[in-house]
């Protein structure tokens, strides 16, 4: 009978403390019975008898299991909430972050572009795994509390207050916006940020663009802050309307035609040609600058022209 | 169809249709063991792994008591419908015989059409 003591005992490893005893001393009466039965059928058995109905009976962890089933670590009915709140933090997470890492970048002497790029990622996992732990265990926290409080399927909606049936596009997704945010705030840095620092440390700094280009982008600021303004409505929204795919065609056509115009300046950059001797030379890195920026200038234009063919077929 | 999809089909029916055979059976105080065998012997098998953990949810619920008794030199513990437990079998024998009535007459004019 040792092998049936050391199957209930592994058992009751695999369940919540409370419910051992009694589940262990139930489950030991119930093979008993079996072996019983097998014993009245056969005569006497042996341990490789006992081994086979130990077997059938399942592995420990799926009898367990049968008799407390695992708890999700969120509730069902938290899920969409859950998800909805991670997408959200972690965009937020992601523009505050830019805007920490482009200032020190602007400001630092010897932060070069692949230095920004691993700060600028390498944070970014740093601060996600940080949101993602916290927010889980929250959710986790109100799964236990309340496990079968919904907040968002009540019984207090209307057929009536849902949004018109669309088509699929027509739902904003939130990595979408956060894109389009996080870069026009990192614009808005990159423009106004070295307004603030000393003529010294300009010098020193990392920043590459020419004053005639810092001055272009200086006067398409009201253009950026419409573009975040237009990202924190379609973040109310979340439903593409006329309005709102009108303004957006606008926005981008204006960002593209800015885009180009940079791209016809010269010079665009402002660089220390001591630096790159022998690297680079400045009618090279100029000629990559210009194509740089047709290609930027590509994305607002393709959307200009995706979202004029949504609002034609839009009713 | 593959015999796993059988397998799962069969399955999510019966798994409804235990919890009223097993209502009915403990009408009379039963204990795990002999509860399998009365319900095997009324030709419902069923595997040991599904029976145990059903008969303690049902008590949690409220729905049958339980004794532990020592008999034959042994513990057990025995199942009965409780007050609550008796109720709820009323109303699931009535919606079981409404429901295979219908399915009875759905099933027989597509026979009928076949």
């Amino acid at each position: 009978m040792e092998l049936v003591q050391r199957y209930i005992a592994a058992v009751q490893r695999e369940l919540p403390e409370t419910k051992r005893d009694e589940i262990g001393r139930e489950l030991n009466a119930n093979i008993m019975d079996q072996l019983d039965a097998l014993t009245e059928q056969q005569g006497e058995i042996n341990d490789a008898e006992v081994a086979a109905l130990l077997k059938q009976m399942g592995h420990p962890r799926t009898v367990a299991q049968q008799f407390v089933p695992p708890q999700p670590f969120i509730n069902a009915s938290y899920m969409a909430l859950y998800k909805n709140t991670l997408f959200m933090v972690l965009g937020i997470l992601f523009v505050l972050h830019l805007v920490e890492v482009t200032t020190l970048w602007l400001s630092s002497a010897d932060m070069g572009l692949i230095r920004y790029g691993f700060a600028l990622f390498g944070g970014f996992i740093d601060e996600a795994c940080f949101g993602f732990t916290s927010i889980t265990v929250a959710y986790w926290f109100m799964s236990r509390q309340q496990p079968v409080a919904n907040t968002s399927c009540g019984k207090s909606w209307q057929p009536e207050t849902l949004p018109p049936a669309g088509p699929g596009w027509q739902h904003i997704k939130l990595q979408d916006i956060f894109t389009d945010l996080a870069s026009y705030i990192f614009l808005l840095v990159v423009i106004w940020y070295p307004l603030s620092m000393s003529a010294e440390q300009l010098a020193q700094s990392s920043l590459l663009l020419s004053s005639n280009v810092r001055l272009i982008l200086q006067y398409s600021t009201p253009v950026i802050v419409l573009g975040i303004m237009h990202s924190l409505w379609q973040l109310q929204q979340r439903l593409w309307s006329r309005n709102m795919l009108a303004s957006h065609v606008v926005l981008n056509v204006v960002i593209a035609a800015i885009a180009l115009y940079l791209a016809s300046t010269s010079p665009l950059l402002q660089l220390n040609t001591e630096r790159w001797y022998g690297v680079f030379n400045l009618q090279q890195l100029e000629r990559s600058a210009m194509i740089t920026l047709v290609i930027i200038a590509l994305f607002p234009a393709w959307e200009a022209l995706r979202d004029s063919v949504r609002l034609r077929k839009f009713k | 169809m593959t015999t796993a999809q059988l397998d799962k089909m069969r399955l999510e029916l019966r798994r409804g249709v235990l919890v009223l055979a097993a209502l009915a059976l403990l009408k009379q105080p039963h204990y795990g063991y002999s509860l399998r065998k009365q319900l095997q012997d009324s030709g419902i098998d069923i595997d040991e792994g599904t029976l145990y953990p059903l008969i303690r949810r049902l008590a949690e619920q409220g729905l049958l008591d339980s004794e532990w008794k020592h008999a034959e030199g042994r513990e057990r513990r025995y199942y009965q419908l409780s007050t609550m437990g008796q109720e709820m079998l009323q109303q699931l024998t009535t919606e079981w015989r409404l429901l295979n009535g219908a399915l009875g007459n759905l099933l027989a004019s597509d026979e009928e059409k076949a």
